[in-house]
């Protein structure tokens, strides 16, 4: 065959002289040549030509410049602009029948009796349950186990479950849903969140001995760091607001959907789009009372999940139940209005923001109320109500910080886990109220921020561990880019710019169930045969962000390898190991690990062979494109499939586990692991808005969205995370909200009143990447999923403010609502005309040049923390002249930590605080 | 106290429907007040075109109808008898994707993908009618479908990426091409 000359330049693999010319079996292809390394993905540390400003990391040797870093198609993108990708509602099984579910009409009530005679003589009816199918409790969390799959006893909300039923076809399953007859006594409902902490006659659930009061509080935190009391005496700015924001719902284009199905030899398999197959895979086990290594949970493709798809539900074990009474196929699909029923949205919250600054400029003190509404179940909402305080500690120094927070039960449907889960409406409160203390301290908001950062490898004031922080980088990003000097606090009426910050979790320390407690976080599992292709296996949950792309990447990346020749087997949990699923932004970065890890094993089994074989030196063999060769020498290698036949002679093929779990960090305080994550994102928004003083309308005009993600491993889904994260931010801060009626009734349940942006809203969003190379993510990498929306919200609030001078506390900001607050600084002013109103001006003070000058010597102080790897512990405090070496708890006795309220505080309690007046059932020995 | 709901319409009966579905002629029974999205999804084999509200909202069941988006949803099988109906499945040539599909995947237009059928759907239409749309007209075709994951930004970029493909003439390579030589460096003779 003839070559062409440009081909035999290339870097090529030569064949290593002796080998046979024949083709190896299993190749097929028809490419001669590896493509040579891309430079531009190699890190500097190995020779390449990728920039480290941050430095070198652990995971730089395993990079083969094939795609890490590099923006890649979603590996399985192809299924779903096919129609191929099938969803819940498009598995079709054989002799499958529909059911309906059958839900309650009122608020809270008893179930007194249910009649199906009727609805068993219509025709084509093949199987009813009610509760007393199913009479064991499950829920997400196992310390808050209370959902049954059909109401027992109780109806504690519009749309919870009473019945279900199975039909040949769907008219006859809605036709038997008429038919059910369900005999209710009505109970007092109540859907003030603030009712929920009073007593009451009939709480929504009964804790047994751990029962608060007879309250309605399901949760309730008290957390003080420093000295609170010292708070009033440093400060010389306070801000205080009391914040109400409406519950908004993740709106997943996907209506959840369930298939149910026995197979003959008596297990269950169960298709359902799910963020977390294992939860609900021991859910079904305690329903069903049959062990797990029963149930198969098959992840079908998931229409968006958000959180939405997160926690194991009724309707999942109706199906399970059903299909078991009928010995056929079940499946349920929701209408969009079911979906508002189950809802899990965001929690509605009242929350008091209060937030001091000293002379220098420092924030000497965080006081956060926030009392939050749980709807009728616990669901994810013990961890949301440490959220919403423990969140909110970063990424800013302070000198004290006070936290009360409760959860309380209405008769709503649920509130549970939402992408941002607990941190977006306190994060919101927290950064206008920083806005607020700049316009006080009359100094550039950006400025204030930048002087109170947090280093590199630092413990914030509750104790989490802080390794990698770009927040600097993200805001003098955002700043240069937006232009901002030239346009805040300088634009006309109606045009204005705010800047809001973000702080998230990537990955949870803690595993929901962390018993047996060594259990890691994530395993995922290879198989190489001699075809040459990788097949992995793991249970992280592809919901569209891209986490089988992100896996099948880390493993093409250590192995040397095309993405083409890995697939990835992440549906069942037959095969897959268990993971914990997708939430809490940690798949990337414990998933990506353990199949690093993995990779790692094959890898050494690969360089192992190809010493076999070529007698190289093990220490310069590096892996390029599908070729393993010695360094100072390419011409002794071997191509990829030549060391995977080697490495297999006697064993077959090769197999590995990887495995990731966390380090042991943090405190020992009740409460110290909520919001522990093994490390966080970072990110910095400045979003420029017009508003109609007039209307009330607000437009958002652009955004300036910079996130720390570590490392991009894929810079495509990274910004497709960062604008999608906008779209939903300012869904919440414009538009979305859970409209409940006077009588409580939930007026929105479907897409056309609940508003979310459609294109014509969306601003033009500048995604900024930043990466700060996180030590123990993989390849550097940390979250991108949730962080990026905790700024719009109070980046679109502070430029509101900056357009024409109110502030809103009441999301979303409608016009109607805008319009008001407008019309009462016009009335307050004695201005006639709106037209007339000025907007706000800053003359800086002082205290600028001072902050500016702790900007730039922090600036220094990072860079060196960040590249220096040798480096002193820095705890909180160490900006108020605390020693940064220790703990400021242990040292400093008015640092003590407090996790009880003192009768001080009890005497005068804000509206949260309430939730303490009442005591626990078991200590009030009536249990 | 006892629930009551009023009773369901009853059925009409089944009727003759006969269409072109993806170039295939259908020839079915149906009933008469059958909805198209239910004909297509669970008669005529299409579960590419998706169900998410019901009410026309949000786009997902969008199909093309004689050429033209329309919300399956809220169209009566009925209307659509004897016309020729084009869902996701049918934009594809054999293995050879259209070019809007295959921008979809490379520039991020789908996420989750859910709403990807609708919007595939209606941005092949506009294409057809307008090989090169701007920006703003880009928007006004998909301003009927909601999407939940990408901010949209990413599915105005692949729309206009397919453009610039379907002007130069160039087409989608067959996705069943070899792949990937895991023994790359020698040559076959």
């Amino acid at each position: 065959m003839a070559k062409e000359g440009n081909e035999d330049e290339m870097v090529g693999y030569r064949q290593q002289p002796g080998k046979l010319p024949f083709a190896k079996p299993g190749s097929g292809g028809k490419e001669r040549f590896s493509r040579p390394t891309d430079e531009g993905l190699i890190p500097e540390s190995q020779g390449g030509e990728l920039a480290q400003p941050w430095g070198s990391h652990r995971h730089d040797n395993l990079v083969s410049g094939q795609v890490i870093g590099k923006p890649t198609a979603l590996v399985d993108g192809r299924w779903k602009v096919t129609g191929q990708a099938q969803y819940g509602d498009d598995i079709r099984l054989p002799g499958e029948l529909i059911a309906r579910i059958i839900r309650s009409p009122h608020h809270y009530a008893r179930v007194l009796s249910i009649d199906c005679s009727k609805a068993f003589e219509l025709p084509g009816v093949v199987a009813i349950a009610t509760g007393a199918d199913a009479a064991n409790k499950f829920g997400v969390l196992p310390v808050t186990k209370d959902e049954h799959a059909m109401a027992v006893d109780k109806v504690r909300h519009v749309g919870d479950l009473v019945a279900c039923v199975a039909a040949e076809d769907e008219a006859t399953a809605r036709e038997a849903e008429r038919l059910i007859e369900v005999e209710y006594e009505i109970l007092d409902s109540i859907h003030d969140m603030r009712d929920g902490l009073k007593n009451n006659e009939y709480p929504i659930h009964d804790r047994g001995k751990y029962h608060i009061g007879n309250t309605n509080v399901q949760k309730r935190v008290f957390q003080e760091f420093g000295d609170v009391d010292g708070i009033k005496t440093n400060a010389i700015a306070s801000h205080k607001e009391n914040w109400l924001f409406a519950g908004v719902n993740h709106a997943a284009t996907e209506p959840h959907a369930v298939v149910a199905h026995w197979d003959p030899s008596g297990r269950l398999t169960l298709y359902t789009p799910q963020q977390v197959p294992h939860y609900v895979h021991r859910a079904l086990a305690d329903v069903l009372e049959i062990p797990m290594h029963q149930i198969n949970v098959h992840r079908t493709f998931v229409g968006g999940g958000f959180g939405g798809k997160s926690d194991p539900f009724p309707h999942e074990m109706c199906s399970a139940i059903l299909a078991r009474k009928s010995g056929r196929p079940v499946r349920i699909t929701f209408d969009r209005e079911e979906v508002y029923w189950i809802n899990r949205g965001r929690h509605p919250s009242r929350i008091e923001m209060n937030l001091h600054a000293d002379d220098k400029g420092r924030i000497c003190g965080i006081e956060t109320d926030a009392l939050i509404d749980g709807g009728g179940f616990a669901s994810f909402g013990h961890v949301t109500t440490y959220y919403n305080g423990v969140l909110h500690t970063a990424p800013y120094e302070i000198e004290a910080f006070h936290y009360t927070g409760a959860r309380v039960w209405t008769n709503k449907p649920a509130s549970g886990a939402m992408r941002g889960h607990g941190a977006v409406n306190s994060r919101c409160a927290v950064e206008t109220g920083l806005d607020d203390l700049a316009e006080q301290l009359s100094v550039d908001p950006i400025d204030l921020r930048l002087a109170n950062l947090l280093p590199p490898h630092s413990a914030t004031i509750t104790g989490f561990r802080v390794t990698s922080i770009g927040m600097r980088e993200c805001l003098e990003r955002v700043k240069e880019e937006s232009c901002w000097d030239e346009k805040f606090r300088k634009m006309p009426l109606g045009k204005g710019i705010g800047i809001g910050c973000g702080f998230f979790i990537s990955g949870s320390g803690l595993p929901i169930h962390w018993d047996p407690n060594k259990f890691p976080h994530a395993t995922v599992h290879l198989k190489i045969d001699m075809d040459g292709g990788v097949t992995v296996h793991t249970g992280a949950a592809e919901i569209g962000q891209g986490s089988d792309t992100v896996v099948a990447q880390s493993v093409a990346e250590v192995l040397g390898l095309p993405l083409d020749m890995i697939r990835i087997r992440s549906r069942e949990s037959d095969t897959a190991p268990v993971d914990l699923g997708s939430y809490s932004s940690r798949v990337t970065f414990m998933n990506a690990n353990a199949a690093i890890s993995a990779a790692m094993q094959i890898r050494d089994e690969l360089l192992d062979a190809t010493v076999e074989i070529t007698g190289a030196d093990r220490e310069k063999l590096v892996i390029g494109d599908r070729r393993i060769f010695a360094k100072n020498d390419p011409a002794v290698g071997v191509s990829y499939l030549e060391a995977l036949h080697k490495a297999q002679e006697d064993r077959g093929a090769l197999v590995a586990s990887g495995a990731y779990r966390t380090p042991p960090m943090g405190r020992v305080h009740k409460g110290a692991a909520a919001g522990l994550a093994p490390a966080y994102s970072f990110s910095a928004y400045v979003a420029e808005v017009s508003v109609d003083v007039e209307t009330g309308q607000t437009k958002v005009d652009k955004v300036w969205a910079a996130h720390d993600c570590g490392k991009a491993l894929n810079p495509l889904a990274v910004k497709g995370q960062i604008i999608g994260s906008c779209h939903m931010g300012m869904g919440q801060v414009l538009s979305e909200e859970m409209r409940y009626g006077r009588n409580g009734h939930l007026m929105n349940p479907d897409l056309l009143d609940y508003k979310i942006p459609s294109v014509h809203e969306m601003p033009e969003i500048i995604p900024i990447i930043v990466e700060s190379n996180d030590p123990e993510g993989p390849f550097g990498a940390k979250e991108a999923g949730e962080g990026p929306l905790l700024p719009i919200l109070p980046a679109v609030c502070n430029a509101v403010y900056d357009a024409v001078g109110v502030r809103t506390a009441e999301l979303p900001i409608t016009p109607d609502r805008l319009l008001r607050l407008i019309e009462r600084k016009c009335k307050t002013e004695g201005i006639d005309d709106q037209l007339d109103l000025q907007s706000p001006r800053l003359a800086h003070s002082e205290l600028q040049a001072v902050l500016a000058a702790r900007a730039e010597e922090h600036s220094k102080r990072d860079l060196e923390r960040r590249m220096n790897d040798d480096r002193e512990p820095y705890h909180n405090g160490a900006l108020f002249g605390l020693d940064p070496t220790t703990p400021p708890d242990e040292v400093d006795e008015r640092w003590a930590v407090n996790v009880i309220p003192s009768d001080d505080y009890l005497a005068e309690p804000r509206l949260a605080g309430n939730a303490w007046k009442h005591t626990e059932r078991r200590h009030r020995g009536d249990s | 106290m006892v629930q009551h709901r009023l009773p369901m319409l009853p059925s009409a009966g089944d009727v003759p429907w006969v269409a072109s579905v993806n170039g295939v002629e259908k020839q079915l029974n149906i009933e008469n007040n059958a909805i198209l999205l239910d004909v297509l999804r669970d008669q005529a084999g299409s579960l590419g075109t998706k169900r998410g509200c019901d009410m026309g909202t949000c786009g997902c069941c969008s199909v093309l109808v004689n050429g033209e988006p329309r919300l399956s949803c809220l169209t009566l099988a009925a209307e659509a008898e004897d016309c020729e109906i084009t869902t996701v499945e049918g934009l594809a040539e054999g293995h050879h994707l259209h070019p809007i599909q295959a921008m979809f995947t490379e520039c991020g237009g789908s996420q989750c993908g859910f709403c990807t059928p609708g919007f595939l759907v209606v941005t092949s239409a506009l294409l057809e009618e307008n090989p090169s749309p701007s920006d703003e007209e880009i928007k006004c075709a998909i301003e009927g479908n909601l999407c939940r994951c990408t901010g949209y930004q990413q599915i105005v970029d692949s729309v206009r990426a397919a453009s610039e493909i379907l002007t130069s003439g160039e087409s989608v390579a067959d996705s069943t091409s070899p792949k990937s030589d895991p023994h790359p460096g020698f040559s076959r003779e």
